[in-house]
């Protein structure tokens, strides 16, 4: 159905755009793949536990700056491996920005399509509560929240799923209203579908890459912010430890211990930027608004 | 203009009491308050008493009325942990964050703005590449660790300057740099990409074609139309002056509105983290105002106010 209805993108030049893909994007993609192999199998990849004590090697610096290969990116002041660590904060604060991106997509999704199908007044209050979401700083709502309801680990994905619903909404309303004038979602409508079936196996599908050109868009700031939050020591609680978590905890020894902050930093900066360059190269492929 | 701005100005209306509801929402379904503030065994008659105090024993309609008349008299509540009214609280701190956040927003408006524009007409040059480069690194480096290298470099390794606290005009670069490069390089970017869509008008072929200086084209045919997107950010960023600081002055110990939030979120303060929510809703929410009058200035079509 999608196939015989975008005949603007014939098969062919799928390949030979990706053959054209920029240096960096292959290096972003590379980087992207390889946090994902960590975050999958961090169990056979993490030289000691995460929460292992050594006491007796304790703020041992990395190898690079004269430490040993039996911690390669050295200890903190427990002795905890900072390696260990720092795969392990890898795999939960990538699990919660994946899980934040879906709910976010989901949800706004959901609501853009129920304003297009219903108009009127439901129409009007999405509209109203994306442009209240809109206009208010995240962070604040984010860290209002936190602060009558406490922090755990099922309410911050929560939360952080709220962030950026507004634009799928907008994005999706927009588009199954316009998807709605095309015709084909009359015709299956007359044929007697259901509206789940009509937005579900008709609508999306066709609105699908617009949807996920916002995903990649969106899920970096998600790791900003849970790492800010986290940072904050809002976010990800003791002993679950995330990137966001280790620069906040590291900052206390930023003079006599400086590597338990710059690995998690880095980290964080090249996953973001990797991120947001794929999306951007996804947008300008893939994104049938941009002219 | 008189229709314009009442529809403006009930919109508003609309999302301050949005704010409101939120705030009592996320409140009374956090739980009971009387038992967060109070410990586990305290004795069942003080906890009554509080509840009396806080006007927790009556319905719930009557609390979210009596709640919201009591912010529309200025009454925002007392800091269940100091007693003192939050609205006090949060405006001892607010001049602490304005002194690092005006300073940050010239920056970003100084940098941020000419940097876009110059780039934007040396389209794929290697001062484009630079300068947009920059900017993406702006974007994706979080401000914590854009302040915390600041500080191993300039506070611990080379000493120049101190790494926290507010006792003089010196502590307060480390944290203005790091609050102003970012917006910096956000407005650089959204600078050029709005001049780039400008130049490719046609409006601005024909002024050259009938041999108008590019000089004065810039000007007079680029600049002001490029200025309505980059006015909307700013404006973003102006409403955003009490509550961009969160983070920052966390980093810097800066005692400002910012680093209250933190310390109330984390205490459970209610009454402070909802007056300082009011506030930045309030100033957002003046902001856009003044954004929209200004689209008025900047574009004459919108003057009539009928694009609601």
């Amino acid at each position: 159905m999608s196939i015989a209805l975008s005949p603007a993108v014939p098969v062919g030049t799928t390949t030979r755009k990706r053959a054209g893909m920029p240096p960096m994007v292959v290096f972003a993609l590379c980087w992207i793949v390889a946090m994902l192999v960590v975050a999958a199998a961090v169990q056979w990849l993490s030289p000691y536990s995460y929460t292992a004590l050594d006491l007796r090697a304790r703020l041992q610096p990395p190898v690079f700056m004269g430490g040993s290969w039996r911690h390669v990116l050295g200890t903190d002041e427990l002795g905890r491996d900072v390696l260990a660590r720092l795969l392990y904060s890898i795999r939960l604060s990538l699990l919660i920005a994946f899980g934040a991106t879906l709910i976010g997509a989901a949800v706004g999704t959901l609501l853009g399509f129920l304003a297009a199908h219903l108009r009127g007044f439901v129409e009007q209050v999405v509209l109203a509560l994306a442009d209240f979401q809109a206009s208010m700083p995240f962070l604040i709502l984010a860290l209002s929240v936190l602060a009558f309801f406490g922090s755990s680990l099922t309410l911050l994905v929560c939360l952080l799923g709220l962030h950026g619903w507004e634009r799928y909404a907008r994005i999706s309303r927009g588009l199954a209203i316009s998807a709605g004038a095309q015709g084909y979602a009359a015709a299956v409508k007359q044929l007697g579908a259901s509206p789940w079936r009509v937005y579900g196996r008709h609508v999306l599908p066709n609105i699908a890459s617009t949807l996920i050109v916002s995903m990649t868009l969106a899920f970096p700031e998600i790791i900003l912010l849970e790492s800010g939050l986290s940072f904050l020591g809002l976010g990800v609680q003791p002993p679950e430890t995330s990137l966001g978590n280790m620069v906040g905890y590291g900052r206390e020894y930023l003079t006599r211990a400086p590597w338990i902050l710059l690995s998690p930093a880095s980290i964080i900066v090249l996953t973001t930027l990797s991120v947001s360059m794929l999306g951007d190269w996804l947008r300008d492929r893939l994104d049938p608004t941009l002219r | 203009m008189l229709r314009f701005l009442s529809i403006r100005l009930l919109r508003a209306a609309l999302t301050i009491g949005l704010v409101v509801t939120f705030a009592f929402i996320v409140l009374r379904m956090s739980g009971d308050p009387a038992l967060l503030i109070m410990s586990a065994d305290a004795p069942p008659e003080a906890v009554a008493a509080f509840r009396k105090a806080w006007g927790l024993d009556e319905p719930l309609w009557n609390q979210y009325l009596s709640y919201f008349g009591a912010i529309l008299h200025g009454d925002l509540g007392q800091s269940m942990r100091d007693g003192r009214p939050a609205i006090q609280l949060v405006a001892e701190r607010i001049p602490a964050t304005l002194a690092l956040t005006v300073p940050a927003l010239i920056m970003k408006i100084g940098i941020g703005i000419p940097a876009g524009i110059f780039a934007a007409l040396h389209r794929n040059s290697f001062l484009d590449r630079a300068v947009m480069i920059t900017a993406v690194a702006g974007f994706t480096v979080p401000s914590f660790v854009l302040g915390l290298l600041l500080v191993l470099v300039f506070a611990v390794q080379l000493g120049w300057l101190p790494s926290g606290g507010q006792e003089g005009w010196r502590h307060a670069i480390l944290p203005i740099i790091t609050m102003g490069a970012g917006g910096a390089a956000v407005l650089a970017r959204f600078t050029r990409s709005a001049m780039l869509e400008v130049l490719g008008q046609p409006y601005i072929r024909t002024a050259s074609a009938k041999g108008v200086s590019w000089r004065a084209v810039v000007r007079h045919h680029a600049l002001p139309n490029a200025a309505i997107p980059t006015v909307t950010i700013v404006g973003f960023m102006v409403g955003s002056l009490l509550a961009g600081a969160v983070v920052v002055e966390s980093v810097f110990s800066w005692p400002g509105v910012g680093r209250l939030l933190v310390v109330a979120v984390a205490n459970r303060d209610l009454a402070v983290v909802q007056c300082i929510l009011l506030l930045v809703a309030a100033t957002m929410v003046t902001a856009n105002i003044v954004v929209d009058l200004l689209y008025g200035f900047l574009d004459p079509r919108l003057r009539s106010g009928v694009k609601a």
